[in-house]
């Protein structure tokens, strides 16, 4: 397989047989635990029990109905800390493959032409505009389209996906699966307009000329950095623009031409990927999986506080990273062309809890080190987009620039502007991002059917909640 | 386990080195095949039923389907195979070769006339090829022609004429292969018995249908375009066979040592057929699940059963469970009890509770916080449903109550 195969390829799904076995490990629970851990209100216990006894077709409408990403999310979901976490077949020996058999049902849906959501009869509601078509976008006005609103989704990039088609590797979900799982949008009727950033101040407000209520989900795109003021060094990424780079099927793609170089900058060298989380550990087996020598995931806390997922860390290390752990990245050394060549790594051991309840690195005095590096891949977290707040003047952000919006209903402070996902929570999991699209949609329904008159929010979310850490999605 | 014990048995005069037999099918088509079974541990075998040339055999095609329940394979198995499609003498040196191969194994051969006199040539040519003893095939689903196969099984006078005939041409022991698809397969037996047989075998193939196609709406096997109801084998029948093989042990007028078949796949099975009254025991599906090496599991178990039970001979557990059979009427319905829970066991999946409140007493509560589920005793029925559905083995078991305990009546409305 070459380097690019290699970075298409996901893992296989389950075939039907298999599907079939796994779903008889279920014990069919009565009030199914499974079912009530989905942030996105999935609900396994029903479609296991679908599939068991043969109503594969009402299986497959039980995820569609409540998931327009149930593909996407049944690769991407970290089950195992949702779903699976509470499947009572874990007090037998191990919990069902949840996600895996919602991959499946879907899959199965693709390969025998069933189609779940048709455009609603009656006449046309009022439009809305959906401002980012990544999965909160997505989410959101495939429910506002269901529900019979005329949605329109303005996206910067050329293709729909967001985090979906740029932000993770294709072998974890490539534009091909991802391309079939967004194809029922198109049935509903949602109107998409691509290549179509907003742009100037007041933007978003604008947009409620001609739309009676606007959903901002724009996600959170800006990379934190190590060092605010770091120069310009040849071979040193952020995740953002390293994931973006690889995603280079289509070449109308945002980072069209950045792949060779990425690839170029990777292949036979020495990386170093700087974070714990689930991206960083995609950054770590991407580069591998273009060719690296040798792949370093710098963490400065311990392994068990990697925030990234056990089965990714596991893959990480099978596939043949090295985890230098407890060890702090305090700058980088650059020859005298402004090429990378190595990391300046400080020791760390862990001190008393920090606020987030995790013991603290704390640095060892004189431990300084240097590892030899060609690539450094930046992974420790995103934020909004500074030019995003301009879009939006008379919605009230936090310190960080995340939106505040109610949990419940995706509020803004402006009368009809309704947001969610990574623009409001900051870097989360996909599945949140889509339950936030579901909830808002059904409150800005609320809100046009004049139900709830009262739109300006009334519980402040908490505080700024990255801590410059935090990479999931 | 110290010592091996003596698995073999005598059925009809003939020694077995052990009571397990490939039956008539496909698993017993030619010498080749049936020399690995031998090898791998076999004690005999029923030779695919002969006939004569006089009509070509010509198999449907496809001829087998499989009936999977869930992920479970061959859970049952559907058929239209045909009596041999080999011609007589190739089968006759056959089983002639074996016999001088391996002198120390069963052959049986099975055959089907269509006529007394095919009867008569088929039993003697079988007899001089050298074979142990005679399978007369009065039971395979298949046949079109009347006066052949199960509907021979079918009709007592055919079954006794058949048989006659053939006592008349050979001294081999004589076993009659029986259709289940009757009522009572003492009267056919008994027939069989009038005739001169000294041995029945049972069970055929249940003539059933399995599957029908959803797009094409075709019976399966679908051979082209067309289905049958056909023979059907496998797991799903052996209750079917126990009980005729029950029925026919307990019958004392019958008298005949039988050999039992019909969904054996494991030592175990083999076992109740033995303990409902076989001697021997026959399998076809369980070899196309498995192959001719699940024998060496069948050996092996029983072997160690009958050490821990301190079992000298297969022969003591003959019929072993016939005593304890009996109308359904004669039970003392006085003895009542409950289900009991070990509780620190559960997972709190909750499917006890959901078949209890939906096809049982109603007896359990839900704590939907806990998880957990809570017995009212009186209103236990002891179906043990929610014994079925709990994923923990041996958490739920059956509890006798006390003489004085009474059960909640259940209650009317309206």
């Amino acid at each position: 397989m070459s380097h690019t195969e290699e970075l298409e390829k996901m893992e296989p799904g389950f075939g039907l047989d298999e599907a079939v076995a796994e779903a008889q490990r279920c014990l069919l629970c009565h009030d199914a635990p499974c079912s009530k851990a989905c942030p996105a209100g999935t609900d396994p216990g029903a479609f296991i029990r679908k599939l068991r006894l043969r109503n594969l077709t009402g299986a497959i409408r039980t995820i569609r109905e409540n998931n327009i990403l149930g593909g996407s999310c049944g690769v991407l979901c970290p089950a195992s800390r949702l779903c699976e976490k509470e499947c009572s077949a874990t007090g037998i020996d191990r919990p069902v493959r949840i996600a895996k058999l919602q991959r499946f049902l879907i899959e199965h849906a693709w390969k025998t032409g069933f189609k779940v959501l048709e455009k609603p009869a009656g006449p046309a509601k009022d439009k809305v505009a959906v401002v980012g078509a990544g999965p909160a976008g997505l989410s959101c006005a495939a429910e506002l389209a269901r529900r019979g609103y005329r949605v329109t989704v303005f996206e910067a990039p050329p293709e729909p996906g967001g985090v979906l088609r740029y932000g993770v590797p294709a072998f974890r979900l490539n534009a091909e699966f991802l391309n079939k799982d967004l194809a029922e949008l198109e049935t509903l009727g949602v109107d998409f307009k691509f290549s179509a950033p907003l742009e100037g101040l007041g933007a978003v407000e604008r947009l409620l000329d001609d739309h009676k209520a606007v959903f901002i989900a724009i996600g959170a795109w800006k990379p934190l950095r190590l060092n605010a003021h770091q120069k310009e060094i040849k071979g040193l990424f952020t995740s953002v623009e390293f994931l973006a780079a690889l995603r280079q099927g289509s070449e109308e793609t945002l980072f069209a031409g950045k792949f060779s170089e990425a690839a170029k900058a990777v292949r036979g060298k020495t990386c170093a990927v700087i974070g714990g989380g689930s991206v960083a550990m995609d950054c770590a087996r991407s580069a591998l999986k273009l060719g690296a020598k040798d792949v370093y995931v710098l963490y400065r806390r311990s392994y068990s506080q990697m925030p990234a997922e056990e089965d990714e860390k596991q893959a990480a290390m099978n596939e043949g990273a090295h985890f230098l752990l407890l060890n702090q990245p305090v700058d980088y050394i650059a020859d005298k062309d402004g090429h990378l060549k190595g990391i300046k790594l400080v020791r760390t051991q862990l001190g008393g809890k920090d606020p987030s309840g995790r013991r603290k690195p704390v640095e060892i005095r004189e431990s300084g080190w240097t590892l030899e590096a060609q690539c450094a891949i930046e992974a420790i977290g995103n934020a909004p987009d500074d030019k995003a707040r301009k879009l939006y003047p008379s919605i009230a952000v936090n310190k960080g620039g995340l939106i505040l919006a109610d949990e419940k209903h995706g509020r803004t402070t402006g009368r009809g502007v309704f947001a969610g996902g990574d623009i409001v929570r900051g870097p989360d999991l996909v599945v949140r991002a889509v339950r936030d699209g579901k909830t808002a949609a059904a409150a800005i329904a609320d809100y046009l059917e004049k139900k709830r008159v009262k739109q300006i929010i009334t519980r402040k979310p908490g505080t700024v909640p990255f801590t410059g850490e935090q990479s999931e999605r | 386990m110290t010592k091996k014990p003596d698995l073999s048995v005598t059925f009809c005069g003939k020694k077995f080195v052990n009571p397990f037999m490939l039956s008539s099918s496909p698993v017993s088509n030619s010498a080749k095949m049936i020399e690995r079974a031998f090898e791998a541990g076999w004690g005999g075998v029923a030779y695919k039923t002969v006939v004569t040339d006089r009509v070509p055999i010509i198999h449907p095609s496809p001829r087998m389907h499989p009936y999977n329940y869930g992920a479970q394979r061959l859970a049952g198995l559907q058929n239209v195979e045909q009596t041999t499609d080999r011609g007589l003498q190739p089968n006759l040196k056959d089983i002639a070769y074996l016999k001088k191969k391996w002198p120390d194994r069963v052959v049986m051969a099975s055959i089907m006339g269509f006529a007394n006199q095919e009867w008569a040539d088929l039993a003697k040519a079988c007899t001089d090829a050298g074979a142990d003893m005679l399978e007369l095939n009065f039971s395979c689903p298949h046949m079109t022609v009347e006066g052949s196969g199960c509907k021979v099984g079918q009709a007592d006078d055919l079954v006794e004429k058949f048989t006659a005939t053939v006592r008349n041409v050979t001294k081999l022991p004589l076993v009659a292969k029986m259709t289940p698809n009757l009522a009572d397969m003492n009267e056919p037996a008994m027939a069989a018995k009038r005739g001169g047989a000294d041995a029945i075998s049972a069970i055929n193939t249940v003539k059933g249908m399995s599957e029908i196609g959803l797009d094409d709406f075709v019976p399966k096997p679908n051979v082209f375009g067309k289905g049958a109801i056909s023979g059907y084998s496998g797991p799903a029948i052996k209750p079917i066979g126990l009980r005729f093989i029950a029925e026919m042990a307990a019958n004392k007028k019958l008298n005949l040592p039988l050999s039992g078949m019909g969904g054996v796949e494991t030592w175990v099975d083999a076992l109740e057929y033995i303990l409902a009254g076989a001697t021997t025991v026959q399998v076809t599906t369980g070899i196309i699940h498995y192959g001719y090496r699940m024998v060496g599991d069948m050996i092996e178990g029983l072997s160690d059963y009958m050490v821990q039970k301190n079992v000298k001979h297969v022969s003591e557990l003959v019929g072993k469970a016939i005593p304890y059979l009996h109308e359904t009427g004669e039970f003392d319905v006085k003895r009542q009890g409950i289900s009991q829970y070990d509780m620190d066991r559960c997972v709190g999946c909750g499917q006890c509770y959901l078949v209890c409140r939906d096809a049982g007493g109603e007896a359990l509560e839900w704590d939907s916080k806990k998880r957990r589920p809570k017995l009212n005793d009186d209103k236990c029925l002891s179906c043990m449903i929610c014994s079925f559905v709990c994923p923990v083995s041996g958490l739920i078991t059956y509890k006798e109550m006390p003489a004085d305990w009474k059960r909640k009546e259940t209650v009317t409305l309206g």
